[in-house]
Formats: structure tokens, sequence, C-alpha cells
């Protein structure tokens, strides 16, 4: 679940200087014909850097963001729900093991990235700084996050990198599931009795600054991004992504009789746009930058499952063991 | 302090929460060794590779692949593993140049060993078990395969690796994918609701 | 067919493949390595699935429907042994625990195969594959963890001697054995108790582990009868919260 804002380090001008002028051209060229990239083919360190850092910070919030639905996994109420987000929560751990793979076929072991998390070195998506207070924050997070996600890893896996398309296509596979289910949970609050409706609607109320956060600021037209762009690393724009998810879901959540706590928030019927109050973004700042709500809740319990895994972990490691990266 | 959260299992961990947490530095032994899971659909479908897995060993690779890669039981009728060190990988070619004419020993006729040999047919997709091939070495292997196995469909990587050197589950384990129905709580299409939404439409209106 | 014997061991069993279940999935997301993160909630759904198919049964046998027999009752109505409740502890533990219970359950299963209540035999059969492949993945980390370093064999040793007199409970007669044997419901606790020995110390014997002195130890009983430690009430209070804030709704 990640919504590919804030993503990308400033790139510095000079930094196609050094790469071989017809590698590049045919790594370009490659990439204009529509052909993926592959792991031992030459491409621009730029690139590779900037691929890493954006599979990493994917990976991270399928990890971390197993937590604020986690919350409610010992809860859910009756069979089908406790199955459903038992096994939605274990695909969130299971996109993780993906994408941390793709983005080790760029050179980086997982292991490093893992402590780079638990480290605060690595970002993760802002939206899972925030607590899941009740049984319904867990029905949002199911349907309307991972619909966000959704629009941006559809985007994502039409890029130019093999393996994390690869991991995309299987991801966005299961995440069909987990937006039937959020919007089967939601449906059933808002359609169901008056504390079920208004647990709902209190929700809806909590999230919604995240999720306007969720696709982070808009993009600035820079050179940085046209670069990524022309190599499909950046497929959309946050303002795109979150237009789109906009569109396809505010009607959806109106249709309940849910309303959304923005009253500026109605789609232009000149522009085909929609308006809304812009999102704080000094908090989305504040909160990336450590102090939101649960940010040391989240990386305090990655670090004790890894401290207390060590063990088993080292007991069962071969002393010769020798990592090589994955190969797709 | 201890850490109290809003989940009681997070709670339950008693985590200690300490202003100055120090960085944890792990060791790269912290890392296991890496397979590389191969799943069948369906009886007589070929392998394809499904993705990696870290495990310790062989056996691990197969437990840890088995969950992470057919958990959706009914899409799988085996799967098997094999460490990414046994895997030779080609060079990977482009724009619909085969990788098979840039193969130019012939077969030395030497059948000493068996190989498996696995097609990347496009960039950016899976590969996929062609089958196998009688020969001397790596080398002599693709030179058998594509005696064998080219085509006017042209190959852009191939993955070869000893017979061997694969762990593929068992014919009489098969029953570990069967599922009960009940495991359709996985699958998008077992939550319909829109008989609800129309009603409450209606009850609105 | 004997209902009563019939229902007391169908709830005893749905009521170990729950909570045990339930305590399983507490992993979720804090399992020691990602990939065993992913198998451990696998199987923690698979229990949860085998209970809610046994709750099934016993509400075509004029119990409640499986949400209200599972989400409504208290402690003293389960009967579940007392092994499944225990906390998770650390990771030594939980295995301890599924590679007891599993190994128990295979047999049990096993036998159920051929029970002569047909809608049991047949559930027997549909999960067996389930059942293998838990006791496939007990028995690989306990032969691997069991003989590695010395720190994981003196948790893991820890842990069997603290779990096996409560492993030993879920052999408790039920007040129907003669019963069910006869009836060729299920061939008894005492058959499983047996093959379940012989299979646990035949693991054990490829590790560094020494297998506890049965005949010395004192079985944990009680939970069969709703006799139970004070972590399952807890536990049944947080699994119902939600549920219980009203049990007509549809949620």
């Amino acid at each position: 679940m990640y919504g590919g804002g804030n993503v990308f380090e400033t790139m510095k001008a000079t930094a196609l200087a050094d790469e071989d002028p017809i590698l590049l051209a045919a790594f370009e060229a490659r990439i204009d014909r529509g052909e993926k990239i592959e792991p031992t083919d030459w491409m621009p360190q730029l690139y590779r850097k900037q691929l890493i850092r954006m599979i990493e910070q994917h990976a991270h919030s399928e990890i971390i963001g197993s937590l604020p639905e986690g919350t409610w996994i010992t809860r859910a109420p009756g069979f089908k729900r406790k199955l459903a987000l038992m096994a939605k929560v274990q695909d969130e751990v299971g996109h993780a093991q993906l994408l941390y793979s793709a983005a080790e076929t760029l050179g980086k072991p997982r292991e490093e990235m893992i402590t780079d998390l638990i480290n605060g070195k690595s970002k993760y998506s802002n939206i899972f700084n925030y607590p899941a207070f009740t049984w319904a924050d867990s029905c949002f997070i199911s349907w309307l996050v991972d619909a966000g996600a959704i629009v941006n890893q559809i985007a994502n896996s039409k890029g130019s990198y093999g393996p994390y398309c690869r991991a995309l296509e299987r991801i966005c596979a299961e995440e069909s599931f987990h937006l039937k289910y959020g919007h089967h949970c939601v449906i059933h609050l808002a359609t169901g009795t008056k504390t079920q409706r208004e647990m709902m609607q209190a929700a809806v109320n909590r999230w919604w600054a995240p999720m306007m956060h969720f696709f982070g600021p808009s993009d600035k037209i820079s050179v940085h991004s046209e670069i990524l762009m022309k190599w499909k690393v950046k497929m959309a724009s946050n303002d795109e992504c979150r237009q789109q998810f906009l569109d396809m879901y505010v009607p959806k959540i109106w249709e309940l009789g849910l309303t959304v706590p923005d009253e500026n928030l109605k789609k232009n019927t000149v522009t085909g746009e929609w308006e809304f109050t812009e999102p704080d973004w000094e908090e989305f700042k504040r909160v990336i930058n450590g102090d939101g709500p649960c940010n040391a809740e989240r990386i305090a319990v990655r670090r004790t499952a890894e401290e207390r895994g060590r063990w088993v972990r080292e007991a069962l490691l071969a002393p010769k063991a020798k990592y090589v990266a994955p190969l797709a | 302090m201890i850490l109290k959260s809003l989940d009681p299992r997070v709670t339950r961990l008693s985590i200690e929460l300490s202003p100055d947490e120090s960085s944890v530095a792990k060791d790269g032994l912290d890392q296991f060794e890496t397979y590389e899971a191969f799943v069948q659909s369906k009886e007589g479908k070929p392998f394809e590779h499904a993705g990696p897995v870290h495990a310790p060993n062989e056996e691990m690779a197969f437990l840890f692949a088995k969950e992470q890669y057919s958990r959706r039981g009914m899409f799988c009728n085996a799967i098997c593993v094999i460490k990414t060190e046994n895997i030779k990988v080609s060079e990977y070619t482009d724009n619909g140049q085969d990788i098979y004419n840039l193969v130019t020993d012939h077969p030395s006729g030497n059948e000493n060993e068996s190989f498996e040999i696995f097609h990347l047919m496009k960039r950016g997709k899976q590969h996929k078990h062609e089958g196998s091939v009688l020969a001397k070495d790596f080398d002599d292997a693709m030179a058998m395969a594509k005696k064998e196995f080219q085509s006017d469909k042209p190959v852009f990587n191939v993955w070869i690796v000893k017979s061997a050197h694969i762990m593929a589950s068992e014919d009489e384990d098969k029953d570990i994918w069967d599922t009960l129905k009940e495991k359709q709580y996985r699958e998008a299409t077992d939550y319909k609701a829109a008989d609800k939404i129309k009603a409450f439409k209606e009850n609105q209106a | 067919m004997n209902t009563e014997a019939l229902k007391d061991l169908l709830y005893k069993m749905a009521d170990d493949q729950l909570i045990l279940g339930h305590r399983n999935s507490e992993w979720t997301g804090f399992g020691p390595l990602l990939e065993e993160d992913i198998a451990f909630s696998s199987m923690a759904q698979d229990k949860v699935g085998q209970s809610w198919q046994i709750y099934k049964l016993l509400n075509e046998l004029g119990e409640s429907d499986p949400d209200t027999v599972a989400f409504m009752r208290n402690a003293e109505q389960f009967h579940n042994c007392q092994l499944v409740e225990l906390p998770n502890g650390e990771y030594d533990f939980s295995l301890i625990r599924h590679f007891l219970f599993d190994t128990a359950e295979m047999i049990r299963f096993n036998h159920l195969a051929t029970s002569s209540y047909a809608p049991l035999a047949l559930l027997a059969k549909k999960i067996k594959g389930e059942i293998k492949y838990h006791t496939m993945h007990a028995n690989i980390w306990v032969k691997q963890l069991g003989s590695a370093t010395e720190e994981s064999i003196i948790r893991l040793q820890t842990s069997l001697d603290s779990a096996m007199p409560y492993a030993l409970g879920i052999f408790e007669s039920s007040k129907f054995e003669k019963e069910l044997i006869s009836e060729g419901i299920f061939r008894g606790e005492e058959t499983v108790k047996s093959e379940w020995l012989t299979q646990v110390k035949s693991i054990l014997e490829h590790t560094k582990l020494t297998m506890p002195n049965i005949e010395t130890i004192t079985p944990v009983f009680g939970g069969r009868y709703g006799k139970h430690t004070a972590h399952l009430q807890p536990l049944l209070d947080e699994m119902s919260e939600v549920f219980k804030e009203d049990p007509t709704a549809d949620w």
C-alpha cells in the first residue's frame, strides 16, 4: 500500500555527465520501444539509485502498513471478517517480501534495507503513522488506502523496470481482494445500525486528511521529474493519482450516505477536475520527519520483531552462507 | 517505559521505549541465501518463475515458497525451488534478437548430465520451463538447447540449471494445495454487496 | 448415533483450533523473518477456517450459528485444552506448541477420516493436506532449531519442558470415550496419545532435544470440562470486543 508521494531525492544537474552516451542512448531506446529493463542490463547510476529508493520505500510501506490494520486482527467481528483480515494483513507482509526482492535485484540486500528502516533512515508512506482507533478505521484502510495504493501501483506496473513490474502485477491481483473486502466492510457499517454508521463516519473524518496527503504534494515540473518520467520510473504525477482517486471513490463514499470533511470538495463540471481545500503540507512534513502520532511505535515494533527474531536467524544461518541477489 | 498501544498484540510485546535508542547495525551474517521459486499452475503446464525467497536451506525455501507463492491454493499444482547461485543466466537480448543466434558452439554429443532450460519470451514477463537436455556442461547445454528449442519466436534470455539442483514437491504431497471452498474469503469475487447499496439507496429516497 | 457424545467431540476440537488459530494470528507482522511470518499466518488461517467448519457441523446438529458459538460464549463454556490458550511467549514456545499440537491433530484427523459420522469423515479428508503442511512445517523447524546453536537448543528444550504437561492435557478423556469408540465415531484419546508419543519421539531423535519423562509429569487437565487458565477469558473478551458491541448487527 503505497501512494507514491515524496519519493525522489534532488538530482544534481551533472548526474548524467559521467554516463557513457552510447550506452545511455541504447538504454533510452529500449525504454522508448516499450521494452522492460532487466537486472543485468546496463543502466544509468541515477536510474538505479532512484529505483532502489522508490521500491524500498514501497516495501517499507507494506511492512509498516500491516500494523495499523493489524491493530484489529484479534478483534475482527465474526469468522468471515476474522479470516479475511488475517489474510489481508498477511498479504501486506507478502507484498513487502516481493518488493524487497525486486529492490534487491538492483544491488541492495534486504537486511540492509530493514536495518535502514529500523534506524529511521528510510521513509515509508506517511499515512501509516496514524492510529486505527476503531474497527471502522481498519475498514477505511482496507478500502480507501488500498484504493489509493492501487491507483499508484497500476500506473507503476507499466514502468520500465522488469522486476518491479512483475512484483506489482502480483500485488495488484491480490489488492483486488483487499479493495472488495474493504468496500464490503464499509458498506456494512454505513448501511448498518446507528452506532455502526457513526463509527464509520468518524473514521472517514479522521482519515481524510492523511488520505489526501497519501499521494504527496503537487509535483513541480522540473528537469528532474521529466527525466524520471522519460525513463518510466515515475509513471503518473502525484496530482494525477489524487484526481483519479477522487474521481473513482468520492462518489462511492457519497452513495453510502457518508460525508467527506471538506466543504470545498466538488467536481468542477467545466474542467472535470476535483477541487478541494489544500491539504496541510506543514503537517505532512512534520509527520514524515518523525513527529506523527505513531512514528515511534511503528519503528519500535519492527525493531522489536527484528531483535526477538535474531536468535532464530542466527541459529539457522550456515556459516559459509553466501548471499546472492535474486535473479529477476 | 513500556509501550502501550491501541493494538493489544503490541502492548503484549512489552516493548521498552527508551529515549535514546542506539542504532542497530546488523552484520551481513543475518542475510539468508537466495532461492528462486517456480510454480506450476496446472497439471501439464510449464513451471513458471514466481519470485525469490530467502531461506537457510532448500527444505525451508520450499516451505516458504509454498506460502509466499501459492497460498491461493487453487492456482497451484506443484512448486519447485532452486538455489539462485546454481542458475546460470545467459546474456539478455532485446529488440527481437534471439539469444540462440549468439550461440555458435555445436553440441558435443557428450550426454553426461541433465540440465533444465527456462526461457524468457518477453522482457518483463516470467521465465518459463521449456524442457531438459543432456549435455557435458552449461555451455554445452546452451548449444543443445539451441538445437532442441530454437524456433521462430525469439528468446531473450535463458536460465540453465542442473536437474539435480531442483527441489520439487512430491506427487504424493499434492494434497497440500487442496483447500476448502471456504478459502474463497481470499478472493474478490466473494465480496458482493450491490444489493445492500441498492436497498440503502431505496430507503434514503 | 449418540449426539451428546458427538457434540462434545466436535466442540473440543473446534475450540482447540479456534483458540490456537487466534493465538497464532497474533504473530502476523511480528515474525522472526518475513517468509516465516507469511507461513505462520497461513496456518493460523487454516486453523480458524477448520474450526468454522466444525462449528457448522454443530450448527447442523442444532447448536447456534458459528459466529454466536465462537464469539458469545464465556471461558467456562469452552472445551479447548489449556495448551492452546497460553500466551504466545517468544517464537520458541509458539513453535513447540505448534509442533506438539499439530502432531496430535494429524493423528486425530487421520483416524477421523474413517469416522462413522460421515460429515466428519468428509471434513477430515478435505483438511488432510492442510494438516500435512502444518506438520511438515513444524517438523522441519523443530529438527533444525533443535540441533542448531546452544541458544536455540536451550530455548526449545525449555519450551518443550514447560509445554509438555499442557500438551498431555490434549488427551484428557471425555465423558464419552466408550460411546465414541463403540459407535465408530472416533478411536479415542488414548489411541491418539500413544501414536503421538511415538511420533513426537521420532522427530526429537533427529535433534539435540530430550524428550521429557512422561511418567513423572502430571498432565494439566480440566480444559475439556471448562476449567481454564486466567488467560482464556481475556482472550475471548478481546476476540469479541467488536462483535459484542452489537451481536445482532451485520458486520
